[in-house]
């Protein structure tokens, strides 16, 4: 049987609406996932766990944050690094004060708090649309990092601001955070995290929820008349885009980087994963792992390419040069495919349905 | 009555509607009644408020005199979330469906109000909530077989000619279940076949599920075909309301449309 959606019939509603309707994505899917949790944490090198693997699943839950509120309900923001450190300095706080409770809980909670702030942050969607609320939404980047900047309180009177994490174990069972942690328990921790939450979305998209998001980002006037009420579907957007965006918040500052200061969260961090977004495919769960991973992974290959060409550049000149050729790489993409890598996929697989035959 | 149909009691009773718009009067002191299983077509020439007199209805609208009651509730003014939730639904002049949305998808969002799973089942997946999304894609699966749009049902909706596309925002209007169905041209721009097809699905939807159905419509053919009864409007002002017969002989609704010296 070929990979493709014509001639693979169905018998039931349930199958229909399966989250992989053709079986071979089922099974790569299944692959892909023995992959991650089997092959990887054995063969992969403590660097590629630690500077590749782990910044891309924590980056690929943000990006499943905003896309959240940003591809599916149409409310775009530049928010994100200021939700993520909500996440990040909730969890510092939580730890620090209650040393017994479990990481796992602490991490879940940060993103409660989160989704509490987001809320507070997304009512001006209520009455502004489009650019106007990218810079409500900036306004709460820059308030929030700057709150955390200023008031000692959050990083526990830290001089220097940073929080560090302490060493916790997650569910009881095996350290994930501290320097003592191993490698291969903060990968699978994550990668654990990022999966389960990521499925989380994927059912959220499919059902009710989504369908509320999508309806209002694609007319907002229609929506109403359907009985969706824009206060409830715009606000439980922002809600569960800030609960992803601030558990990745947590997850980057107690797991990728161990210690972490408000500043780590700028504007810079938001544009980035509002590049991800774009890149990967605005409105898919599948897009948002794709723009992870291009952008954490081709300033790695491009290091990489430079390094193996044996360029006779100085490392200046060389650092300017990857980050002209990856600003080109973005503009190509976005004038090539500007609906993303999730979509280029979607049409490979509608090519496919005819193919070979041309009509 | 045409047909031999019974009418009900009125379903919806609009009283004295006045409506403007800094000066301009688009309603002034309209009284319409909507009676339970009728098709009622309401007619006038461009700009006669027949869209502002549905927006009303709607909850588009808060008109700033006049009363509407509608199953004998009595309001002013509602936000249209609210009268979907009464059980009002419409469809637009031009087509407002969720264009990045597949047909199947658009029809779903109909059965929104109906579907009660919470976030956290939501997000599983799992048990209540995977049987109340396969019994709603199971009702909208009788619609679009009603609908007779099957072949269509993964397509993103922007990809659909309009035709097509207006079929599709009458099923995600029936998915509501309405009891009042408001339908703003649903055959404008539309062939000869298409506009068969159209009368066809409201005759059938006014029959097989009993709607009530309020339609605004310019094509003189198919409303003296399909409706019960005419309410013409001009100039915000009802000037004549009765069967299609005694509204076509009707010396007003003929000056109205042919124009008339005021000499």
């Amino acid at each position: 049987m070929l990979y493709r959606e014509a001639g693979q019939f169905k018998t039931s509603y349930a199958a229909d609406q399966a989250i992989f309707t053709i079986p071979q994505d089922r099974a790569a899917f299944w692959i892909l996932l023995a992959l991650g949790f089997i092959a990887i944490p054995l063969v992969a090198s403590e660097y590629v766990l630690l500077t590749i693997m782990i910044p891309f699943l924590v980056f690929a839950l943000a990006a499943i944050g905003l896309n959240i509120l940003t591809g599916y309900a149409g409310q775009l923001s530049l928010g994100t690094g200021g939700f993520m450190a909500v996440g990040a300095f909730t969890a510092y706080k939580l730890t620090t004060a209650l040393p017994g409770l479990d990481i796992v809980f602490v991490f879940l909670l940060s993103g409660l708090v989160a989704a509490a702030v987001g809320i507070v942050f997304g009512l001006p969607s209520l009455r502004i649309k489009g650019f106007y609320l990218a810079v409500a939404t900036l306004a709460a980047q820059f308030f929030l990092i700057w709150l955390f900047n200023k008031l000692p309180w959050f990083s526990n009177y830290s001089p220097s601001g940073v929080i560090g994490a302490p060493p916790r174990a997650a569910l009881g069972l095996v350290t994930v955070t501290g320097a003592e942690a191993s490698p291969v328990a903060k990968y699978l921790f994550t990668l654990a995290f990022v999966a389960i939450l990521a499925l989380a979305a994927k059912n959220l998209v499919r059902g009710r929820f989504g369908r509320s998001w999508m309806a209002i980002r694609d007319m907002d006037i229609a929506a109403e008349i359907i009985g969706i009420r824009p206060l409830n579907a715009k606000l439980s957007a922002f809600a569960v885009s800030s609960f992803y965006v601030g558990i990745a918040g947590a997850l980057w500052a107690f797991i990728y980087t161990g210690g972490v200061e408000a500043l780590a969260f700028d504007i810079d961090r938001s544009f980035q994963i509002l590049f991800m977004i774009i890149i990967g495919g605005l409105g898919s769960i599948l897009g948002s792992f794709l723009g992870a991973a291009f952008i954490t992974l081709l300033p790695i290959l491009l290091d990489r390419g430079g390094e193996a060409l044996g360029l006779p550049v100085p490392v200046n000149v060389l650092t300017n040069l990857e980050d002209m050729i990856f600003g080109g790489l973005i503009i190509l993409f976005l004038i090539a495919e500007p609906r993303g890598l999730a979509r280029l996929w979607q049409i490979g697989k509608e090519k496919l349905r005819l193919w070979p035959f041309p009509h | 009555m045409q047909n031999g149909k019974t009418l009900g009691e009125p379903l919806l009773e609009a009283r004295e509607i006045s409506l403007s718009f800094g000066g301009v009067k688009a309603l002034r002191g309209v009284s319409l009644a909507i009676r339970r299983h009728e098709i009622l077509a309401i007619i006038g020439p461009n700009g006669a408020g027949k869209t502002s007199m549905l927006n009303v209805v709607n909850g588009f609208y808060h008109p700033q005199q006049g009363t509407i009651t509608f199953k004998g509730e009595t309001r002013r003014a509602m936000r249209p979330h609210q009268a979907a939730a009464q059980g009002i639904a419409r469809t637009f002049q031009n087509v407002a469906l969720f264009k990045g949305m597949t047909t199947l998808d658009n029809i779903m969002t109909g059965r929104l109000l109906r579907m009660k799973r919470g976030l956290l089942w939501q997000a599983l997946y799992w048990g209540p909530a995977e049987r109340e999304e396969l019994a709603h894609r199971e009702a909208v699966e009788k619609i679009i077989d009603f609908l007779e749009i099957q072949a269509i049902r993964k397509i993103p909706v922007g990809r659909l000619p309009y035709g097509l596309q207006k079929r599709v925002e009458l099923g995600r209007a029936l998915a509501m279940e309405p009891e009042l169905l408001l339908l703003d041209e649903p055959m404008a721009g539309m062939n000869v076949e298409e506009k068969e097809d159209m009368c066809r699905f409201i005759l059938d939807v006014n029959d097989e599920f009993g709607t009530t159905i309020a339609l605004i419509e310019h094509d003189m053919g198919v409303v003296m075909d399909i409706s019960d009864r005419v309410a013409v409007l001009d100039y915000g002002r009802k000037i004549a309301d009765g069967p299609p017969d005694a509204v076509r002989a009707d010396q007003a609704v003929i000056d109205a449309y042919l124009g008339v010296s005021h000499g």
